[in-house]
């Protein structure tokens, strides 16, 4: 009889509270979805900020600068650190659970229909958003690489001339979007918050929301990669392709 | 035997994972069943099959069953690729071959996690249920404490939400449909029922701490919210369950002393 | 053999209650000490080892299933009665104890249906605080809804799926005993003999199902819950794990088996289709509280039938039986049934009658009655592809339960001291015909509220020596389980047991079914006995002994069906009357209705078993109807 008894424990008992959380496997999953709602938060105003590229390039390195001066961005980008770890470590953990609990796979395997793309390349697009994540503010905000410059519009928008680097913006953009297009509305089941009526209007704001990011994000990539595509002058911001807002400046 | 000269029936080729015991690796092997009649169910197609092989000497096919009208669980069976096979609300017990058609190849494989080793063939040990049931499934109340029925008035709405959940036949079909071998639905199920009526609320913290930690004890693995657990049950039991015991797990830890 | 039914003298009403004071009581302290074997976990036997668990008893449970929680009670669709008289409509204790009684159709021990309406109430009380989710009115007071044999609402129901809801409960009160390490439990486990040392259930040999393992267990007593016999018939309601072989088994160590013959077919089933079939499906009584039973007047209509008009259809149960209409007891309306079909007025291949609920629909909407009845809607369904919403149903007999089962006492104790028998399994209370609704209520009766005080009083009142399972007689019985299976496997021949059991289960239908006479029983009695040495020459086991072998758990139960089908069939042609399930035609009124013999036949008949190819001794207990005036059951 392979398990008529209980198995051993595994890990040894926790008194404390907070750890049993952290560690089972709902809490784990409440917290990537707290951390995942935050992060969501923190996307609008991202996009937000980054919408203003559209508006030239002073407008946005007006707004850069100002971010720049802030003394609470330091704070806000451990925070910001901290979610991305929270969030990254957790699913990965149970990611890694998940894995260990069918050690055998099914040699078939259909399903009823329920997935969705976004809900069964989580991982996947996971892992692209971390990637992405990682050459984003490696270039960006450290500036490796790149048309070095005093002006961050002009680094910016140079980047997005390397039709790889825009390739590559796009790709994981739409993973931004397929991830975010499950992620959302899976971040309120698991809060907890469903319910007949209101669960319908949080998958389609979930959908909403993951187009709109997905969209608004990949607007910059394909409008600067893409569209204004001549490089006319090194970013040093006195003569710049403007775009259709810009150039009502 | 089967033939009973009916009209011809259907001609099928089976793939049926053979696993002598839990330590063998096992795999798929190639069967040929003739004049399959559409009337028959799953089970019976399978019975048929074990009748020639054991009349050629061979050992039968092992697998769960037991009532034969989808409400023990014990049937269970990945058929294709999907829990119960393809129909909707329904156990394999349940399935009829009328699903199918001349010709057709169909693979047969035993609901696969870690917490439900193999036993044989295709029957597996889903004794982690009784165990996760163990650790708080349940009322504490002996026999002879009750006071009289209607003493507790539940109105009908409640009533029919704790039926709904309280339904589950345990059969692991969720578990094995998910693609993380979750139990979230089963347990999520039982500590609704518990959470919606009167008489689980004096257990209430208790039983949600104890259940989801005898759940990730027996190393099924997390949800992910996709839902397949939903769309395999043969119950039909929903996914707002799984949201309650996530919401019941919280409060639980939050406000228990 | 003595058959001391142990019924308590004076006024029925006070019985139990002396009874229970006369008990002795076992000290708490000492309940620990005593070991109580428990063989299967449906109703009765989960909710005796729960119930004996939380009195301190050192209790072991055993079941086939993988779990506990599959054990056939699931399966009961249509509710549980009661007397609670809640819908105020005349019920009482004493209405009930009438009604089973009557049901019974007189064959019943009167003391013990008084206990059995008696503590009904107590049951519905348990599975509430349980939290069974039974149905609610909107103002939250519990659902009632009627059933067969009865003229009041009495009967508590979760959808169709109460006896699930029921056995969920129970079973949950027994998963916190185990987890509370105060039963042990043997899943997947299969008892094979009962072992009695000098005259005492001492112990019982199982087999693991997984391993092949053949283990001894000691204990101070034996409870076998071990369900009916109904899958002698190879096609029943039954689920295709319920045997006979713990009680016939039992019944080969001396436990007397009583009115084998009396077996219930249930009016509403899905109608077979095809040989390879494997079992029948129950369509809930309660269906019969809306749906209305009909077949066209004309032989061999062949029309569908929507096309039949009203003036051309016979509801020949409101024709017949207009004060219970389509709610007469189960045996009567199989018994129509086949009346209607012997006379060539079958449907669909005059195979089955019609149960139509096209009033029901137009009264109620189509919503309430998918709220009252959807899942056994769903059911049908998925089987016949047949939308009942649409067309009607086609239903038709099938055995569906046992009222017969091993002897037991008031305290339900077999024959054999320190053996107890539960449920399904013994013969107590039902008498020849059980009502719908009461199989519920008699495995939790038994196993709540009536063993647990019964056992006290036995091990207050018996010496008990310490055992191992080193004894003799433990010795012995295994070799015996052993050369079994070893004789089993040694056959070697072509035939799978279904095969044969499929050969015997027609002989039990067509000759010992639903009608039986004495030219046929005979003829059973021929051709039993012949399959049976066709069996040991033919059948095929194939594997081993000492692994996971579902063909050779299914031998040995076949092999004890092809014994107990023997004794079934003499059991039937030795009562020369009709009587409730059991119907003879030599024995039948003017209009088809059976009809007793009280003179000679008022009395349980109990077979004890004289060992290996000798003929069993048939015993005889009286009954007396002190209370309840015997009359002819009259429906109409």
């Amino acid at each position: 009889m392979p398990a008529a008894e209980a198995p051993a424990p595994t890990a040894p008992r926790c008194n404390c509270r907070a750890v049993e959380f952290l560690e089972s496997s709902i809490g784990k999953k409440i917290m990537v979805a707290l951390a995942g709602l935050f992060l969501c938060v923190f996307l609008l105003t991202h996009l937000a900020g980054n919408l203003i590229l559209f508006l030239g390039g002073p407008a946005f390195d007006r707004y850069a600068q100002m971010l720049e001066s802030n003394p609470l961005l330091p704070l806000a980008e451990g925070g910001l650190v901290v979610l991305f770890l929270i969030h990254i470590a957790l699913a990965v953990r149970a990611r890694l659970a998940n894995m260990a609990a069918r050690p055998v796979a099914y040699q078939v395997y259909k399903g009823k229909d329920a997935r969705t793309p976004g809900s069964s390349t989580m991982a996947l697009t996971g892992t692209l958003v971390l990637v992405f994540i990682i050459i984003h503010v490696a270039t960006i905000k450290f500036q490796v690489g790149g048309a070095k410059g005093p002006d961050l519009f002009g680094h910016v928008t140079g980047w997005f001339h390397n039709p790889l680097y825009a390739g590559f913006y796009v790709v994981a953009l739409i993973g931004v979007g397929l991830h975010l297009s499950h992620g959302v509305q899976s971040a309120f089941q698991t809060l907890g918050l469903n319910h007949p009526r209101y669960t319908p209007m949080i998958k389609a704001l979930g959908a909403a929301f993951a187009i709109l990011i997905a969209l608004g994000f990949l607007s910059i990539p394909v409008y600067f990669g893409f569209i204004v595509h001549a490089p006319a002058t090194p970013p040093n911001g006195a003569a710049m392709p403007s775009g259709p807002i810009g150039g009502a400046q | 035997m089967t033939t009973n000269n009916e009209a011809k029936g259907m001609n099928l080729t089976l793939k049926i994972w053979r696993q002598k015991d839990a330590r063998d690796p096992g795999g798929l092997v190639e069967y040929k069943v003739e004049n399959v009649s559409p009337e028959m169910s799953f089970l019976e197609m399978l019975d048929v099959l074990n009748e020639q092989l054991v009349a050629k000497g061979q050992d039968a096919v092992a697998f769960d069953h037991d009532c034969r009208e989808g409400i023990c669980g014990m049937c269970s069976l990945m058929i294709d690729g999907q829990a119960h096979g393809p129909d909707k609300a329904a156990t394999t017990c349940q399935l009829h071959m009328r699903r199918y058609k001349d010709g057709d190849t169909i693979t047969v494989e035993p609901f696969r996690a870690k917490a439900f080793p193999v036993v044989r063939d295709l029957v597996v040990d889903r004794s982690a249920f009784d165990r996760i049931q163990q650790a708080g499934g349940f009322v504490s109340v002996n026999t002879g404490n009750a006071r009289d029925a209607n003493g507790v008035l539940i109105p009908h709405e409640t009533a029919e939400k704790a039926m709904d959940a309280a339904a589950c036949i345990g059969c692991g079909a969720c578990v094995a449909a998910c693609p993380n071998a979750s139990a979230m639905l089963f347990v999520g199920a039982k500590v609704s029922q518990y959470a919606l009526l009167p008489q689980g609320q004096p257990e209430r913290e208790k039983r949600a701490l104890a259940m989801r930690a005898a759940m990730d004890e027996e190393g099924f693995g997390h949800c992910t919210n996709e839902y397949e657990c939903e769309a395999a049950c043969p119950k039909e039991i929903k996914v707002s369950n799984i949201a309650r015991l996530n919401r019941e797990y919280l409060r639980a830890t939050l406000v228990s002393e | 053999m003595k058959l001391e039914s142990k019924v308590p003298t004076g006024p029925i009403e006070k019985s139990w209650d002396k009874h229970r004071f006369d008990l002795k009581l076992v000290n708490p302290a000492n309940k620990r000490k005593f070991k109580v074997l428990v063989v299967g976990t449906g109703l009765a036997g989960s909710s005796a080892a729960a119930s004996l668990a939380e009195l301190g008893y050192n209790v072991e449970s055993f079941c086939t299933q993988d779990s506990p929680r599959r054990a056939h009670s699931i399966a009961a669709q249509g509710g549980i009665n009661a007397a609670k008289n809640y819908p105020n409509d005349g019920d009482s204790v004493w209405r009930l104890f009438y009604d089973t009684v009557k049901g019974g159709d007189f064959r019943a021990r009167e003391a013990n249906v008084y206990r059995l309406a008696q503590v009904s109430n107590g049951i519905i009380d348990q599975c509430v605080a349980q939290g069974v989710p039974f149905a609610r009115e909107y103002g939250g007071t519990l659902s009632n809804r009627s059933f067969g044999g009865a003229q009041v609402s009495r009967t508590f129901y979760a959808r169709g799926q109460t006896g699930q809801q029921l056995l969920l409960g129970a079973y949950s009160a027994l998963m916190r005993q185990v987890g509370a390490g105060t039963v042990k439990l043997h899943p997947r486990r299969e008892m094979l003999d009962v072992v009695v040392v000098d005259g005492v259930a001492r112990g019982i040999i199982v087999r693991d199902l997984v391993t092949g393992k053949v283990e001894r267990h000691w204990g101070d007593a034996v409870l076998l819950c071990t369900g009916g016999y109904g899958n002698v018939f190879y096609l029943s309601t039954n689920a295709n794990g319920c045997n006979v072989t713990a009680t016939w088994r039992a019944y080969k160590r001396g436990a007397a088996f009583a009115n084998p013959c009396y077996t219930q077919i249930h009016p509403t089933c899905v109608p077979v289709t095809g040989e390879y079939q494997s079992k029948l499906t129950l369509m809930s009584e309660s269906l019969r509280n809306d749906g209305r039973v009909w077949v066209p007047k004309k032989k061999g209509d062949e029309r569908k039938p929507d096309l039949i008009p009203e003036d051309e259809r016979d509801y020949y149960l409101e024709r017949k039986y207009p004060a219970f209409g389509n709610l007469v007891p189960r045996d009567i309306a199989s018994r129509a049934a086949k009346q209607m079909i012997d006379e060539g007025r079958g449907v669909s291949g005059s195979l089955s009658v019609y149960l139509d609920f096209q009033d029901a629909i137009k009264r109620l909407g189509e919503d309430k009655v998918r709220e009252k009845y959807g899942n056994l809607f769903d059911m049908y369904h998925h089987i016949t592809d047949e939308n009942p919403y649409r067309v009607p149903m086609r239903i038709y007999p099938a055995v569906h339960y046992t009222m017969g089962g091993l002897w037991v006492d008031y305290n339900l104790m077999t024959t054999i001291p320190g053996l107890f028998c539960l449920g399904e399994a013994n013969f107590s209370d039902h008498g020849a015909n059980r009502l719908g609704a009461s199989a519920l209520m008699q495995g939790l009766a038994d196993g709540y509220f009536v063993l647990p005080y019964t056992i006290g009083g036995y091990f207050a009142g018996t010496k008990l020596g310490k055992i191992t399972t080193d004894h003799d007689a433990f010795k012995e019985a295994e070799s015996s389980v052993n050369a079994h299976t070893k004789k089993l496997l040694a056959v070697q021949g072509k035939n799978s047991p279904s095969v044969l059991h499929r050969k015997l289960g027609h002989v039990m239908w067509d000759k010992v079914g639903m009608g039986r006479n004495a030219k046929g029983l005979n003829e059973a009695l021929q051709e039993i006995p012949a399959i049976r040495e066709e069996f040991w020459k033919t059948v095929a086991v194939t594997g081993t002994g000492e692994e996971f072998n579902q063909t050779l758990e299914r031998a040995g139960r076949v092999a004890d069906f092809l014994e107990f089908g023997e004794l079934l069939a003499k059991d039937a042609l030795t009562r020369e009357e009709s009587c409730g399930g059991h119907f003879r035609e030599e024995h039948q009124t003017p209009d088809g209705e059976a009809k007793r013999d009280d003179e000679k036949f008022c009395h349980v008949a109990a077979w004890e078993y004289k060992g290996e190819g000798k003929d069993p001794v048939r015993h005889e207990e009286p009954l007396t109807f002190d209370n309840v005036h015997i009359a002819t059951r009259n429906y109409a």
